[in-house]
């Protein structure tokens, strides 16, 4: 003969089939997609990791003022490095995306073609496979730039460029604008040469172990490579967000998915134990029998904790499953989304297993056991006489009699489930959570994006590429021509532009993320800075203020980005500006300051266009594209999470309101059946059991909306400061939570739809049956 | 040596608002021996099944021991009591308390599952004691599907499967009509002559009959008791007939 409890749990699990089919989909999908995201994330990791090697990753990349002769090139490769020719050339397309084009590269940086093929003659091109899907370009499509056309021949990847940055100062990435492409030698000599940026790669002959080995060989690199050529922009590898900014967000994401996942878990154990604890009600005797027979507590918890068990290995099981298949291609297109990732193999990942298997076997392990142990500690005398309840001398809580009698109904049948409006408000919590997270998160970078704009200094910032050697005091004539040469350069006729100077540093707070702070110097009779700065006046931008929580009268230390050299300032003022963490003061004052000439400046404010200066000077412009990137980007990162974040809140909010509703009803289902025979029709008795959930659901969404928009403005803000650069504010938007209000009850319209109909099924005589 | 041993039982509950506390038992000694049937009779609030269930260990008495095959119950630490139930105790209720959703053969096997035992031990011992209960042919129906005589006798199993030293019984016979009352006592005359030793809480004299010795319990204590003697079960009906008439009319004979 078999176990017999086995058979009783199959018996259990068709006898409710109803709520355990519901639990066990929420947990497979949760379980299935969180899955996915890991089995996703890490083997597109490994294949990232790998492609340093694979696809021969640099080591770093400088670009150089002119193109190194053959002389300078050896005396470089003395150094102890590689060095390969990447020039490229940025042309701006019909569509005004910016496509930096490359030669097909041969030995460096190599290409994953991802789909078609390379490019066979001068006017064919292949781009990156992000920037094509975001701008709906497909194999056979041209791009034009003026008079210029390439046919599109294929997809690939750069591995120098799995996230699209085209500037590594930029806060934010942008694959939308920004794409890069590769064209044949031919093609690439036909393309305007004067534009050639002269970007060289290096690659240690012996490559560094970590990132700290990385960071010492190029700060020994640089002074050396600098005495041999004139270098406008030096990037290490470790630096260069472009390839190192994915990594780090696969790490992020894989975070806010395991938190998601297990308080899922964490409310079905709940529901779990609600269901259970109504069964061991119902067994009561059985259990008290059982338990005068000698029988331990612990066994048979062992036998009532099994099924929560059992449901949550095959739901583990399954999930996996779907998450090794289905969920795991979901995901990888959404990082591929955001992310221009080589091709990947699936990797079977131990970590994952054990993140969506063992732990929330042991979160429901843990709670269920926890809260029936502690219902089956009632003594087995109590359990013979069939009172589960754990208080001895349960009082009933006297209502007063002037309260009519259908109200002291309802209030009664709404004490008596307490425990399973916790549940429920724990579930709807979390629910709303997520909710308000999938429908504030647009409201916000709305928002963001309006006020941004509303504060624009001017409406073009241009910070201008000042020659190394101006500031090198060592090469004094040549920091004198190029003095020259820049001041010439940059002259403008243009009557809207207005000087200013500016300077980087970065921030010291240890218990934030290291951030670039933007000096500005702008002139005391400024026409674009909208406050009257004095000559000892330091103003921080509200995004700084609001960000590090800094004031009037506070001080802050900054310090030199790659040097030891500390500055201290102190606050006056806050100066609405939301495009950045910036510092205002008085020209001279910064100019000082930081050991320049006093009529020293490196950028310009304009509210119209530049075209007059040097091109190569041009460093950055800040303009409404470039300071609303951030928020485009977010919202094209995270538009399909917050899908399936309201997709998960509605399922919450469903198998919420039915189980805990169904539980209820079940409960009373003996005296909803008496109360039947004393003529209560079905309307009458849905008032009386229906209705006190309905008022406790209303009430608790009323009560969770508030908790919700506190918790969430903390995580928005913990997030904010500990892994983004920069600062978006959150934003209490009201009509969201109306909406989400709004979704919640209509949700629960529906289960009491599905709850009425159960009330009209539960036949008479089942008070009369069961008398025990 | 008695196999168990009752001395001085008191029994007062209290409750909890400090209203009048109440004497359950005044003081009970009580002995059964290895193999004796043992009947405790008395009125509703007698403080029969008080005393059923301290002997059980299911409660503690306020004053006084009990032992049980030499152990001393009120020594027996609460996290032992569960182990020394299930050794030493079966017990048999007036309600049958069987699981719905288990055919009887599976609800009489149900402590041996608990206890962990091998499905092939299981069925050793559910076939050695389906025979002789006469429910060999019913193991695989279910509580709904059989009369209330049917799921007493499978509630007999269930207690014995474990081969308990004594068997309590809380008015195995309340919930029966005499047909199956009968047969379920012509059970336990026939488990008892087999050397079980049963402990019984009835009010009915028909179910006293049966047993070795009858106790009488009127509030909270033993004022009588009757031995059967070599007495017939016809004989001792009538002696305790005639006890119940002279208890019942005032008599207070020790």
């Amino acid at each position: 003969m078999r176990n017999p409890l086995r058979k009783r749990l199959l018996r259990d699990l068709a006898g409710d089939a109803g709520k355990y089919i519901v639990i066990f989909v929420l947990m497979v999908l949760s379980i299935g997609l969180i899955s996915g995201f890991l089995v996703a994330a890490n083997s597109m990791i490994y294949a990232y990791d790998e492609g340093f090697e694979k696809y021969n990753v640099e080591d770093g990349h400088f670009i150089t003022a002119k193109k190194m002769n053959t002389a300078q090139a050896l005396a470089v490769e003395d150094l102890g490095v590689r060095v390969g020719e990447e020039f490229y050339i940025e042309v701006e397309t019909d569509e005004s995306n910016t496509l930096r084009i490359y030669p097909v590269r041969e030995s460096v940086n190599l290409l994953c073609l991802m789909d078609g093929r390379l490019p066979e003659n001068g006017s064919e091109i292949v781009i990156d496979r992000m920037h094509a899907d975001n701008n709906k370009l497909k194999i056979g499509d041209t791009i034009t730039s003026g008079s210029r056309s390439w046919t599109v021949t294929g997809f690939v990847a750069f591995p120098d460029y799995s996230c699209l940055f085209s500037n590594n100062s930029d806060s934010m990435f942008d694959a939308i604008r920004f794409g890069v492409g590769a064209v044949t030698e031919e093609g690439f000599s036909a393309l305007d040469q004067d534009e050639r940026a002269f970007c060289y790669t290096w690659q240690y002959l012996e490559s560094p172990e970590s990132d700290e080995e990385a960071d010492r060989m190029s700060k020994d690199f640089l002074p050396a490579l600098m005495e041999e050529v004139s270098v406008r922009e030096y990037l290490p590898r470790y630096q260069n967000k472009a390839i190192t900014f994915t990594r780090d967000d696969f790490g992020n994401d894989r975070t806010m998915m395991m938190v998601l996942l297990y308080i899922i878990i964490v409310i079905m154990a709940f529901v779990m134990t609600v269901i259970v604890t109504s069964t061991i009600t119902k067994e009561a005797k059985v259990i008290g029998t059982l338990r005068a027979s000698g029988y331990t507590k612990g066994e048979l918890l062992l036998h009532y904790v099994s099924m929560p068990m059992i449901i949550t290995v095959i739901s583990a099981v399954i999930g996996n499953i779907m998450g090794y298949t289905f969920f795991k291609d979901f995901a990888a297109s959404m990082y591929y989304n955001s992310y221009s990732l080589p091709t990947f193999v699936t990797l079977w990942n131990a970590r994952a297993f054990i993140l969506t298997t063992v732990v929330p076997l042991v979160i429901m392990a843990v709670i269920t056991v926890t809260i029936l142990a502690r219902k089956l500690q009632i003594s087995p005398l109590r359990f013979l006489r069939g009172e589960t309840s754990r208080r001895k001398n349960r009082r009933t809580l006297r209502l007063s009699r002037k309260i009519p009698f259908f109200s002291r109904f309802r209030m009664r049948v709404i004490l008596q489930n307490l425990g399973n409006y916790a549940v429920i408000l724990v579930g709807f919590f979390f629910a709303d959570f997520l909710l308000a997270f999938g429908m504030l998160l647009p409201v916000i970078l709305n928002s963001f994006q309006e006020k941004i704009l509303d504060e624009m200094i001017a409406k073009y910032q241009y910070i201008l590429t000042v020659p190394m050697e101006m500031t090198e005091s060592e090469h004094k004539l040549e920091g004198l021509i190029s003095g020259v040469m820049f001041m010439r350069g940059v002259e403008t006729d243009n009557p809207d532009a207005e000087e200013f100077s500016v300077y980087s540093l970065r921030t010291t707070d240890a218990s934030y993320i290291t951030e670039d702070i933007m000096l500005y110097g702008v002139k005391d009779d400024s026409r674009y800075f909208r406050a009257d700065i004095g000559k000892e006046d330091v103003f921080i931008s509200s995004a700084y203020a609001e960000k590090f929580r800094i004031g009037p009268g506070d001080t802050v230390t900054l310090k030199e980005a790659y040097e030891d050299e500390t500055y201290t300032f102190e606050v006056t003022g806050i100066y609405d500006y939301s495009g950045g963490l910036a510092v205002f003061m008085d020209q001279a004052t910064l100019n000082r300051i930081m050991d320049m000439d006093a009529d020293f400046f490196c950028g310009y404010f304009s509210d119209t266009p530049i075209t007059d200066i040097d091109g190569k000077y041009i460093g950055t412009v800040l303009d409404q594209e470039a300071l609303t990137k951030i928020s485009r980007q977010l919202d094209h990162s995270f538009g399909d999470m917050m899908f399936i974040f309201e997709i998960f809140a509605v399922i919450i909010f469903f198998v919420l309101t039915y189980l805990m509703s169904k539980v209820i009803l079940e409960k009373n289902a003996h005296s909803i059946s008496m109360t039947k025979i004393m003529g209560y029709r079905n309307g009458e008795l849905s008032r009386l059991y229906i209705l006190p959930t309905t008022i406790m659901v209303l009430l608790i969404n009323l009560i969770c909306l508030p908790l919700v928009d506190a918790a969430l403005a903390r995580v928005w803000r913990y997030y904010i400061c500990q892994r983004m650069t920069g600062w978006m504010p959150y934003i209490r938007d009201i009509p969201s939570y109306i909406k989400m209000y709004l979704l919640a009850i209509v949700t629960y319209m529906v289960i009491t739809g599905i709850q009425y109909l159960r009330i009209r099924r539960i036949p008479m005589d089942q008070a009369l049956k069961n008398v025990e | 040596m008695s196999l168990l041993e009752a001395k001085g039982i008191k029994k007062i509950y209290k409750t909890r608002n400090g209203g009048v506390p109440v004497e359950a038992l005044k003081h009970v000694d009580l002995t059964v021996e290895k193999g004796e049937f043992v009947a405790i009779m008395g009125e509703s609030g007698s403080g029969k099944t008080t005393l059923l269930n301290i002997l059980a260990a299911l409660d503690r008495p306020t004053e006084g021991t009990v032992v049980l095959d030499g152990m001393d119950l009120g020594a027996v630490k609460n996290a032992a009591v569960a182990r020394f139930r299930r050794d030493n105790l079966g017990y048999v209720f007036q309600e049958f308390n069987l699981l719905d959703t288990f055919s009887l053969g599976d609800n009489i096997c149900l402590p041996l599952v608990l206890a962990g035992k091998k499905p092939k031990e299981m069925k050793k011992r559910l076939d050695a004691l389906a025979q002789p209960l006469g429910i060999a042919d019913l193991l695989k129906k279910y509580p709904f599907e059989v009369s209330g005589g049917q799921k007493q006798r499978a509630a007999v199993a269930r207690a014995l499967i474990t081969q308990p030293r004594i068997i309590l019984a809380d008015e195995p016979t309340g919930a029966l009509d005499s047909r199956s009352s009968d047969e379920l006592l012509a059970l336990f005359g026939q488990v008892n002559r087999a050397g079980q030793t049963i402990l019984m809480v009835t009010h009915s004299t028909r179910a006293a009959s049966r047993a070795s010795r009858v106790l009488f319990l009127r509030d909270g204590t033993v004022i009588h008791q009757i031995r059967r003697d070599g007495r017939t079960d016809q004989e001792m009906y009538q002696r305790i007939s005639d006890a119940l008439t002279l208890l019942a009319n005032g008599g207070d004979r020790k």
